[in-house]
């Protein structure tokens, strides 16, 4: 199976049935995704294909047609930054997730309101409820 | 398992259909359905909407924010699931999508898995049926099958058109199955005539991202007002007027459900004035 991850093309052998989050985190060693609940309630293991949020833990890798970035693609975007100003981070274990879901967001909504941000956002689930920061971190991203 | 995509229903032959697998993929890894052959039927199903022709492919995201898609059926997209679902999640999936019922997700041996009991019916149950139940209590997770049956949707599928109605069954002792789907049937098409004024209302135990309490789609046409419920009965729910919700049977821990519905129906019809 070929991916394009991050610009990078990659060959990887994996089982049918094996979850994109499986393959980036073992195969590949792209750990920056997350995977915590693995069924698909949580968003912790959002990625994006083709721009678009989707949860790498139900999605079957050699299902995937388009280009995925993960978090580590991420690196260099400023809603980075802006998670950190905000201190929009507690364990840190869904934040990946959540700045994948913000930068699909503000790619489509460069200004989103506080409402476009709460309904964008509602499928990444924070235990440690830092969602008043997230949100902030979003609002004033390019600041 | 192997993982075949077909491009044209003429190589349509067996396996298990995946879409969006955003119910098969969880469904396979906890061993709930089995496959050796799993058909990616992305390339086979229409996707997209022309006039009120919705292809089963479209995914609830694109319906959610399509203009020409009547207000129930946008609005139930819209409360459906998470956003990052919805852009998995096709419409023929979601209208085929199993019960959330915990024992028949944690594998207890009830009748829908072929079994003796209704573990529900006398466990918990306090998310489960308030009509319906007799056989099997699960309360059906669709709300955009609910808008669907309100709006008096069509399916077209590789073998037949049915209303949306006919897709589904009450299960009973000779025959479990909970739709009419024959194996291999594939649905590619669901078709709605423009109503004058619909809506969609849905209570859930928190604000956002979550199944259906109960849902109610209402649609008023031409020829009257149809009211339809999710998460209240093992299939979509249609409710023959308001009083109908009278004649609910509930479980001992189900029936603040009745309430609930009652209100919600009040409310419905009254936004479509
Ligand atoms: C955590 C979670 C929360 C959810 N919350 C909600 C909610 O609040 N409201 C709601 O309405 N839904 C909810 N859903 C359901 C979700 O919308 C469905 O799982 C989704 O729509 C299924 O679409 P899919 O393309 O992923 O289907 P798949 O998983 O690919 O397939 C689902 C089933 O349909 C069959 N199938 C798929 N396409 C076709 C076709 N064209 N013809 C015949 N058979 C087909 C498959 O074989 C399989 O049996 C939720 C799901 C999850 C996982
Ligand atoms: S409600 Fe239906 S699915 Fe749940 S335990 Fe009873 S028979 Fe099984
Ligand atoms: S790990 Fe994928 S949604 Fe929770
Ligand atoms: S920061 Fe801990 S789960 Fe979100």
């Amino acid at each position: 199976m070929k991916l394009v991850i991050n610009g990078d093309e990659h060959e990887v052998d994996a089982p049918v049935g094996a979850s994109l989050a499986a393959v980036l985190r073992e195969r590949l060693g792209l750990t920056g995704t997350k995977i915590a609940c693995n069924e698909g309630h949580c968003g912790a293991c959002t990625v994006m294909i083709d721009g678009v949020p989707v949860l790498s833990c139900i999605t079957l890798a050699h299902s995937v047609e388009g280009e995925v970035t993960t978090i580590e693609g991420l690196r260099d975007h400023p809603l980075v930054d802006a998670f950190v100003r905000a201190d929009a981070v507690q364990c840190g274990f869904c934040t990946p997730g959540q700045v994948v879901s913000a930068a699909a967001l503000v790619a489509a909504r460069p200004t989103p309101t506080e409402e476009e941000i709460r309904h964008a956002m509602a499928g990444n689930i924070c235990r440690c409820g830092t969602y008043p920061k997230i949100e902030e971190a979003i609002l004033h991203w390019r600041d | 398992m192997e993982l075949l995509r077909p491009s044209s229903v003429d190589e349509l032959d067996g396996g298990l259909f995946i879409h969006g697998g955003t119910e098969v993929v969880p469904l396979l890894r906890d061993g709930i359905v089995r496959a050796e052959t799993l058909v990616d039927v992305r390339g086979v199903v229409p996707r997209g909407v022309t006039g009120g022709r919705i292809g089963a492919g479209t995914t609830l995201a694109e319906l959610e924010a399509d203009a020409r898609v009547p207000d129930a059926l946008r609005e139930a997209c819209r409360l459906a699931a998470s956003p990052q679902l919805r852009n998995m999640s096709s419409l023929g999936g979601n209208l085929l999508q199993s019960t959330r019922c915990w024992y028949w997700r944690l594998k207890f041996p009830c009748r829908l898995h072929d079994g003796e009991r209704c573990h529900a019916a006398d466990g918990e149950h306090r998310e489960h049926a308030i009509f319906g139940n007799d056989y099997c209590a699960s309360a059906h997770p669709s709300d955009v099958a609910a808008a669907l049956l309100a709006l008096d949707g069509r399916v077209r599928t590789t073998r037949r058109e049915i209303a949306l109605a006919e897709l589904y069954r009450l299960p009973d002792e000779a025959d479990r199955r909970m739709t009419t789907l024959e194996p291999g049937e594939l649905i590619l098409e669901v078709e709605v005539q423009p109503p004058a004024a619909s809506t969609y209302l849905k209570a859930m135990d928190r604000k956002r991202w979550s199944f259906p309490q109960v849902g109610v789609a209402a649609a008023r046409t031409g020829g009257g007002t149809r009211i339809a419920l999710a998460g209240v009965a093992p299939v979509p729910w249609l409710l023959d007027g308001p009083e109908d919700v009278e004649r609910a049977t509930p479980l001992p821990r189900t029936a603040w459900k009745v309430d609930v519905a009652r209100a919600l129906v009040r409310r419905a019809l009254a936004e479509l004035g």
